[in-house]
């Protein structure tokens, strides 16, 4: 009897992602990187830059992925994915998926050029974004996806600056896929990966992973949190095919931010006007997507 | 996350790990034993990751509040489950697994079951009193024969007593194979609920078929029979291979002071009046009647007393809040226009300047400081008050008559002496439950007693499987903070339909219908099985380590190890935890190779049915 | 006689070639379309950009059946041709300068990893501040890199030169770049030979690499090594690198045979009995054949070591063709802030220890693509015959 969060998706395991790996008991991202690689199959290629996944992939000469993986270098991942996907088809192998599985720092910061590159070329690819809001894997640094005010070891005051919305800017590329899910919703993720999976062209999905120790949030907790980001709005669950028409998937439930925010060590310094603040721009942000939505629906090409 | 206190043995649903090679085809380069530079040639899973945890999960059947806090031991979310699946017949064979009055239980159950579930994380406990009503009634119109008595055992076992407590106990005897008298000194079986509860809360009709069905079973009962002294018991005694006591607590206790105050005639005792009423006897008792009591029998005295056209006021010794009749009976009976007085005592009675009488009372509070099982009432300053009254009627408890069997039998503070779990008396052979053994006067305890007493009986006898089939006292429920509300939907809880006060007041016909069954399926749908895995497969799906599997078949398959033993064994493994119902899992099992302990599983596992064991070194 | 604008003296001209006029960078784009890669991920700076131009006609028109990929910069460009090579496909790519210096960590990264790319470096001046002028410092300061470096004399060198490395590249597995300079020769037009397709898939093999990606093999490149293993893979790289003299010898050896061209790693020009040998390399050469000429036909004993192969530097080589040539002025068009003349001291290290070693001179002749014409070569060939030789290289132009 499958729960609500699992209940549309037919988890047939396909042990691509081995046991024995190094992420932290607990990890959102490993969890993520499970969905991702069994709904992608064991037919597909990936790369990989420097980021926690760098880690869990394995240590030489032991992978943690049934599937040939490549090890690129921070900025590189959506050039080095497009050198794997043309090569294929020169070899007449272009049934073969060719999956990033990125971090934001690899994808909104240093990566960005590679990333926007490829989607203006339209090349064949999965590109999935772990984003745990961060550079966690070098001590839980700030990138560009920090959300505004969360305490990272190089923002200790509470970041100054938004995060980016790295979802609508590769919608403004036009390119056939882009879609937000996240590991509390796993049927909801693994829906995405395979529609994406079944497509051509640049497909691009961001996930937010909880890091347990970068957000200071409990071992057992990155579902919940996970779900809440989705629930109070922070993190809206949504598709956009060809930069046009959008399907919102998961809205707010509702729920106040501080639900989410209390739960993270990262955001234990804040005030209730900060709180206040908070909760203003995540209603600003929703209802500035639906308005998007409504604006273009019935507008759009194929709708 | 749950801790447990019981000591951590290996636990049963772990088993070591498969350990899968390298891939076959890479090439190895470099010099024979050097690992290659470029090119990767295995997989992590030879990796024990599993060193790294410190606390372990467990899957288990754990009880449910319900099913712990049921005076009969109820197994309640299993027959919930059946009425959800639509399979209602098996729903009410595991009901009577224990239970064999569920149209009565139904109706007048206190239902502790409702007080700690966990339902009410999300909107409101479930309705199982009203599931229970519905199913008895269910069984009763499609005739549904109770189980066969068990193999013959060739004893006999004399019941004294034909109210809930013995024909449980007579019940549950014929059940474990013997041959059972029933001996009841009035006119007919029930007890209580014959001659206690009045028609408009529980119909005689009821009552009657529950028994009859009872004594399909081959149970033989003679009515009109008292067991009235010693020298009967010893007699009984040397009959029967055993004798199970269940005479009641049928002595209304008195309050003296007040017959002396009204006179002759204005104070009745509530037990006999409720006894009237059955018959149909009414006694021109005037028009303003109070009632002196605060549980159920003088709520029953009360409703009773209006129906038949009395002004009635109660007054009662404990504030509204903790009064032992159940919230709803005092509901209803504010409804019917009872006048309340909480927290109140009277304290002389005098004969009325027209006819009646006068009570004069005081409003108390019950010190906190007196000890267990007693009640100090302390007068409120400037708290008096006066009521006028036709007739006084008491019902402030009842004590067994115990007299005629002199000193056969250890009593201590009006009760008999048993032992708590096997029910036997200071006299061997003789078991003794219900009101005559326990202060806890509720129809589910003395039901509950008859059973414990049945195996205590058929223990004492010799029983080859009294053991087995007992099951154990319940520990660690599956408490509210171990359920993860985000699996269930908001669902309001469905209220049995209670009838209009005007027609209530009209007569003894039934004040609370049971649900119908879009009703029943609805509130069956909102029990979530708290503790009793029900293969959501959550713990598989959010295991980063995919260190929890699924078992290829049920409980059953060859496979998990418990504790030491090396190939399965299904009893072994169905039967894991104390009290675990038959094919109740464990359907996962947990690789110790690569478990971290990070606690995923148990924190979404919807219902506790995992928990998290500390692991030392 | 030779000039820089000629074949090789040795050429042999066969049925099916063609003749073209063409510049130094189209004869590159020839060369690359007869090589038949797979993928070309490239991305353009001046003056590097006609080979790319041209390889798109030649697509467009039919002729080069080819992936383009027109990468948004050369870092990209680069981490695209690793992984198109790693799939197991050849790859190509062209840039200049500031191009080259973007790609510097990718080209660690494509030794490394062992792909065979083959990419031609127009040299031309690096920023701050800016120019287009040719100067090899941009290919020089990639010389730790770990790629096979091959510098050129003309356009037909050229696209032999591109030919013969992909032979080299995939039997060794390493990277190699062939390197000309801006304008002097990647823009300058001259009579090309372009072999024919035929002849060269005789001479080149299809690149079939041990280890590939492949959902087959399933084996992953790139995770974390520990430190023996990176000690041991350095070690491998380099005994890789050790084996690349003696494959560019065979390879020349067969191209002149099967395809009617050889340039060997290094030249020997008019050494005999030379007192004095000018060392150069790239479109300088071409000068100082003219210069040598002059002198020779002056009655001066003057040759000329043109060095062709300077990674891995042909140490034994070299000092072969030196040995008994009392003094060495070495010409040069580049600058190392520290150093000097990148080949002044490569040239210095490699004759470290032979007896009675060659007197060295160094001049920063062309830095920056100041012209040096076969006249100056003439005075600074005079100059060096009335100096000591010092330490450090001289500035001269």
């Amino acid at each position: 009897m499958p729960t609500e969060a699992t209940k549309n998706y037919d988890f047939t395991e396909e042990k691509v992602f081995n046991s024995g790996h190094n992420a932290c008991p607990g990890c959102g991202e490993a969890l993520a990187v499970r969905y991702v690689l069994n709904t992608m199959g064991p037919n597909t290629i990936g790369v990989v830059p420097p980021s926690c996944i760098a880690i869990i992939s394995g240590p030489q000469p032991y992978s943690s992925m049934r599937i040939p993986v490549y090890q690129t270098t921070l900025e590189a991942s959506a050039a080095s994915a497009a050198g794997i996907s043309r090569a294929l088809q020169r070899q007449g192998k272009d049934d073969v998926n060719v999956l990033v599985l990125a971090g934001d720092g690899g994808t909104y910061d240093i990566g960005f050029q590679a990333l926007s590159g490829a989607a203006e070329r339209n090349e064949d690819m999965v590109y999935v974004c772990l984003d745990n809001e961060g550079y966690m894997n070098t001590g839980s640094q700030k990138s560009s996806s920090t959300p505004y005010l969360a305490v990272t070891s190089s923002t200790p005051g509470g970041k100054p600056s938004d995060k980016k919305d790295i979802a609508e800017i590769m919608a403004a590329h036009r390119i056939p896929y882009v879609a937000t899910a996240t590991v509390g919703y796993p049927d909801d993720l693994a829906r995405k990966v395979a529609k994406a999976r079944d497509m051509k062209g640049m497909r691009f999905i961001v996930v937010l992973t909880p890091c347990l120790d970068g957000w200071g949030v409990a071992d057992d907790e990155a579902v919940r949190v996970s779900r809440l980001a989705v629930d109070t709005g922070f993190f809206p669950l949504y598709e956009v095919e060809d930069g046009e028409r959008y399907t919102i998937n998961r809205g707010p439930k509702g729920v106040p931010v501080e639900r989410y925010l209390e739960l993270q060590k990262r955001y234990r310094h804040l005030t209730a006007d900060q709180t206040r603040e908070i909760q203003a721009g995540v209603d600003h942000r929703w209802s500035l997507l639906q308005s998007r939505v409504d604006c273009l629906a019935g507008r759009s090409k194929g709708a | 996350m749950s801790k447990t206190t019981r000591k951590a043995a290996a636990p049963a649903t772990h088993r070591p790990t498969e350990v899968t090679g390298p891939p076959a085809s890479a090439p190895a380069a470099g010099q024979a034993g050097e690992i290659p530079t470029i090119w990767t040639t295995g997989w992590t899973d030879v990796f024990n990751t599993g060193t790294w945890r410190a606390a372990t999960p467990v899957h288990e059947w754990r009880p449910s509040p319900c099913h712990a806090d049921c005076p009969i031991g109820n197994a309640i979310p299993t027959w919930i489950a059946g009425i959800r699946e639509g399979a209602h017949l098996e729903a009410w064979l595991a009901l009577v697994d224990t239970n064999p009055f569920p149209a009565v239980t139904g109706r007048v159950c206190h239902h502790p079951c409702e007080g700690h579930c966990n339902r009410e994380v999300l909107e409101a406990v479930v309705g199982i009193n009203g599931l229970e009503h519905y199913l008895g009634d269910l069984a009763l119109a499609e005739g549904w024969a109770l189980p066969a008595p068990g193999e013959a055992q060739g004893k006999r076992v004399a019941v004294v007593g034909g109210g809930p407590a013995g024909l449980s106990c007579a019940y549950h005897l014929r059940r474990l194979g013997y041959d059972v008298t029933v001996f009841e000194a009035h006119a007919e079986l029930g007890g209580l609920l014959r001659y206690g509860i009045p028609e408009y809360r529980l119909p005689a009709a009821v009552v009657a078929a529950e028994i009859a069905r009872l004594l399909d079973m081959g149970i033989e009962a003679r009515t009109n029979a008292p067991v009235a002294d010693a020298a009967a018991l010893e007699a009984l005694e040397a009959e029967f291979d055993a004798v199970f006591l269940a005479v009641g607590a049928q002595q209304a206790k008195e309050l003296p002071h007040l017959e002396e105050g009204a006179g002759a005639g204005r104070v009745l005792d509530g037990l006999e009046y409720l006894h009237r009423c059955t018959e149909g006897v009414a006694r021109d008792l005037g028009e303003h009647m109070t009632v002196i009591g605060g549980g159920s029998a003088a709520m029953d005295v009360a409703r009773s007393a209006r129906r038949l056209g009395h002004q009635v006021s109660v007054v009662a010794l404990e504030a509204r809040a903790v009064m032992p009749a159940q919230p709803e009976e005092i509901e209803q009976a504010l409804e019917e226009g009872v006048a309340l007085f909480d927290g109140a005592m009277v304290t002389a009675v005098e004969p009325g300047t027209d006819g009646g009488v006068t009570l004069r009372c005081v409003k108390v509070t019950l010190d906190p400081a007196a000890p267990p099982g007693e009640i100090r009432p302390v007068a409120v300053e400037g708290g008096e008050f006066i009521l006028a009254a036709d007739v006084i009627v008491t019902a402030i408890g009842q004590d067994p008559d115990l007299a005629p069997y002199g000193d056969s039998l250890s009593v201590e503070r009006a009760i008999l002496t048993v032992d708590p779990a096997t029910l036997a008396t200071s006299r061997a052979g003789v078991f003794a439950g219900g009101d005559a053994a326990s202060i806890d006067r509720y129809v589910s305890e003395a039901i509950g007693a008859g059973r414990r007493a049945a195996f205590g009986i058929a223990a004492h006898l010799g029983h080859s499987e009294a053991e087995a089939l007992r099951r154990p006292l319940l520990e660690e429920a599956v408490n509210r903070k171990e359920i993860n509300p985000f699996y269930f939907d908001f669902a309001e809880r469905h209220e049995r339909a209670v009838a209009p006060v005007t027609a209530r007041l009209t007569g003894f016909a039934e004040a609370v219908a049971g649900y119908e069954p879009d009703a029943a399926a609805a509130e069956a749908a909102r029990c979530m099985s708290c503790g009793i895995c029900v293969e959501c497969d959550n713990c598989f799906v959010f295991c980063p380590d995919m260190a929890v599997q699924k078992e290829a078949a049920r409980a059953g398959a060859d496979g998990v190890a418990t504790g030491e033993t090396a190939a399965g064994d299904a009893a072994a493994l169905s039967s894991a935890a104390p009290g675990a119902p038959p094919g109740s899992g464990p359907f996962y099992f947990v690789l110790d190779q690569y478990c971290k302990g990070c606690g995923l599983c148990v924190t979404e596992c919807p219902r506790g049915a995992v928990r998290l064991e500390q692991v030392t070194r | 006689m030779s000039t820089r604008n000629s074949p090789p003296a040795n050429e042999v001209q066969l049925a099916g070639d063609m003749r073209l006029l063409l510049s130094g960078n189209h004869a590159v784009s020839y060369g690359a379309m007869r090589a038949r890669p797979e993928v070309v991920p490239i991305y353009p700076i001046t003056p590097q950009t006609p080979i790319a131009e041209k390889i798109s006609d030649l697509q467009l028109a039919g002729d080069f059946d080819v992936d383009l990929m027109t990468a948004e910069s050369e870092h990209s460009a680069m981490s695209a041709c690793i992984t198109a090579s790693l799939t197991g496909v050849r790859v190509f790519t062209a840039t200049a300068s500031q191009g080259l210096m973007l790609m510097h960590e990718m080209l660690h990264y494509a030794s490394g990893a062992r792909a065979p790319i083959v990419m031609v470096n127009v040299n031309r001046t690096i920023g701050s501040p800016w120019g287009f002028w040719p100067d090899q410092t941009d290919s020089l300061a990639q010389r730790d890199t770990g790629w096979i470096q091959y510098y050129t004399e003309n356009g037909q060198e050229s696209l032999d030169t591109v030919i013969q490395a992909f032979r080299v590249a995939e039997e060794l597995l390493l990277p190699a770049m062939v390197i000309h300079e801006a304008f002097y020769i990647s823009h300058a037009l001259e009579p090309v030979t372009v072999p024919s397709q035929e002849r060269v898939d005789a001479y080149l093999p299809p690149f079939d690499p041990p280890h590939k990606f492949d959902t087959d093999i399933g084996e992953s490149w790139g995770n974390v090594v520990n430190q023996d293993m990176f000690y041991r893979h350095r070690k491998d790289l380099g005994a890789a690198m050790d084996l690349v003299p003696a494959a560019s010898v065979r390879a020349d050896a067969d191209y002149q045979e099967q395809l009617g061209r050889g340039y060997g790693i290094l030249e020997e020009y008019r050494m005999e009995g030379a007192e004095m040998a000018i060392v150069a390399f790239g479109a300088m050469v071409g000068s100082a054949r003219v210069a040598v000429d002059m002198l020779r036909e002056a009655g001066r004993p003057v040759g000329l070591l043109k060095i062709k192969l300077f990674r891995p530097f042909p140490i034994e080589e070299v000092r072969a063709a030196v040995a008994g040539v009392p003094r060495l002025v070495v010409m040069e068009r580049n600058f190392s802030p520290g150093v000097g003349g990148v080949l002044h001291q490569e040239l210095k290290a490699a004759l470290y220890g032979m007896t009675d070693p060659p007197a060295v001179h160094g001049y920063l002749a062309g830095v920056g693509g100041v012209n040096v014409s076969p006249k100056k070569i003439v005075e600074l060939v005079d100059k060096a015959q009335t100096e000591e030789p010092v330490p450090g290289s001289v500035w001269q132009r």
